[in-house]
């Protein structure tokens, strides 16, 4: 039964237990009052009777039922019908008068102590009723919600990898932990053929279902083009100008892709906006940044013009990290962020380690960092190890490459 | 989570937005009012300070892209003043500072205005 349902019934049942004529609610409704379920009286006579009522009743939490007449009521003369004698008892819900129900009786009619009584016993049962009925609506919307985040939930689940690729040469570890709201990271990776690798990490911007729709978007658009096109460049390029037909104003998406040629040992890189891919090789943390707008951010040459690419030699043992903002942005309960300095100093002292236990050390302090505060982003972590191919020739062809690195860490 | 507010103050054909505490998707709508009332009286020279904004999430950078292109086809523009470097990285990560005006003072945004005006003058 909703709301308007139930005070119905209210006012039929009113009428029958106090024996008057008429009945109907007055809902405070947040100092804006409305007359609703009106019985047996015309709507205009009880909005007028009313604005008396109101004037009269005390709104206190510890208000009474009340008996009144209409004596003194100005607008008498202005009713329709001859009501006479009222019986006003107070609708209370978490110890605040959210309205009244009103009785009323037409002539010389008066309410005795019997009606009196009655209609404040039933109107203690319809403060209860109302407030259920309230709560009721409250849950089910509070389900919906939570019912759209399971779908985008869902949605990201089923867009994501469920396992990692077998390459050879390359351990992989992915890891993904979604935010309650849904946020909008993506990764994936593409086996393009023999000899060359890819990997994306996204972020789109927003939460819920809006930007895992969008995630889906992404991901029909880099699988696609992942096939067709070699240049990491080219590929954000493409996807930037397919986003403009279906992406709204405020949204962009932050992504790296990354192109490994197995056969060269080589990785082409270029990021429209996303966190810097880091490669941790002899024990230094470099963050690999290219110039790049996120997509949707731009639709003109702007974009493709400070796009750009850049390519570098694979070393044994190169650790090659994704990831999205949740990591360097967790918070704890001093809203301070983990920062980016702590996820390298992680990295850095592990980088040792097998790529899984260098992602569960990464998480473990992350988590231990925002402990009891709730998860407010997705977090990504992908994390690569190259093993350099076993050259017959036995001449290290990288010694002389110099990879364009951005910045580095002391 | 924690609070966010705007406040407006007009200096001349200038109007400076302030921003103070955590700009998210729930707190943006907020932000998004703002811009809509600038606009609706025809203010198009827009700074925004930054000074007391601790937290800016995606769907807040959204706010300043939904509006900028109408701003600029009235002949003003969104410039960007006063922000931490926390912040500021944000922006510089998604490459922002290739689309916007992005300065260290509120004043040097005022006065890029007015320098602009002279020149068209």
């Amino acid at each position: 039964m909703d709301f308007k349902d139930l005070t119905e019934t209210v006012t039929d049942i009113a009428v029958k237990v106090c024996n008057s004529q008429a009945s109907w609610i007055i809902w405070l409704n947040n100092n804006e009052p409305q007359t609703l379920a009106v019985k047996s009286i015309g709507f205009v006579d009880a909005k007028l009777i009313s604005v008396y009522i109101l004037s009269k009743a005390d709104k206190s939490t510890d208000a009474k039922t009340l008996l009144l007449n209409l004596d003194k009521f100005e607008d008498k003369s202005r009713l329709a019908e001859k009501f006479y004698s009222l019986a006003v008892a107070p609708i209370k819900t978490h110890n605040e008068v959210k309205g009244f129900l009103v009785a009323a009786k037409k002539n010389d009619l008066i309410f005795d102590d019997e009606d009196k009584n009655a209609v404040d016993t039933f109107s203690d049962y319809a403060s209860i009723a109302i407030e259920n009925s309230r709560l009721l609506e409250e849950s089910i919307e509070k389900e919906r919600l939570e019912k759209e985040l399971d779908v985008a939930r869902e949605i990201q689940r089923k867009i994501l990898p469920s396992k990692n690729p077998d390459v050879e040469n390359l351990s992989i570890s992915s890891l993904f932990i979604p935010a309650f709201e849904v946020g909008g990271d993506y990764y994936d990776f593409f086996e393009l053929s023999k000899n060359k690798f890819a990997f994306i990490i996204a972020d789109v911007s927003g939460k819920g279902i809006s930007a895992a729709f969008i995630m889906a978007e992404i991901k029909g658009i880099f699988e696609s083009l992942a096939k067709t096109i070699n240049s990491p460049k080219e590929i954000l390029i493409k996807a930037n100008e397919i986003l403009e037909r279906t992406l709204d104003r405020k949204n962009f998406i932050s992504a790296a892709y990354g192109v490994i040629d197995k056969e060269n040992e080589t990785l082409t890189l270029a990021r429209a906006g996303h966190c810097p891919v880091i490669l941790v090789r002899d024990n230094v943390v470099n963050n690999i940044r290219p110039s790049g707008l996120g997509l949707g951010l731009s639709f003109t040459d702007h974009f493709s013009e400070t796009l750009e690419e850049v390519k570098f030699d694979l070393r044994d043992n190169d650790l090659i990290v994704l990831y999205t903002d949740g990591i360097t942005e967790a918070k704890n309960k001093n809203l301070d962020d983990f920062g980016s300095i702590e996820f390298e100093k992680i990295l850095l002292a592990n980088c040792d380690k097998h790529v899984d236990e260098i992602s569960n050390k990464v998480i473990s302090e992350v988590s231990q960092f925002s402990q009891s505060i709730p998860q407010h982003d997705d977090i990504t972590l992908v994390i690569l190890k190259w093993k350099h191919k076993i050259i017959l020739d036995g001449e290290n062809k990288w010694q002389n490459s110099t990879p364009q690195l951005q910045t580095k860490v002391k | 989570m924690a609070e966010f507010n705007t406040s407006v103050t007009d200096k001349g054909e200038i109007s400076t937005i302030y921003l103070k505490g955590f700009l998210d998707a729930h707190t943006a709508p907020m932000l998004e009012n703002t811009f809509s009332g600038l606009i609706d009286k025809n203010r198009y020279s827009i700074v925004v300070n930054f000074k007391d904004l601790a937290y800016i999430s995606s769907a807040g950078l959204g706010v300043f892209m939904a509006f900028i292109e109408k701003v600029r086809d009235n002949q003003g523009d969104i410039k960007l003043s006063a922000m931490t470097d926390k912040v500021y990285n944000i922006f510089d990560l998604l490459g922002f500072p290739l689309l916007y005006d992005i300065f260290k003072s509120e004043e040097e945004a005022i006065n890029k205005f007015k320098e602009n005006k002279k020149l068209e003058s």
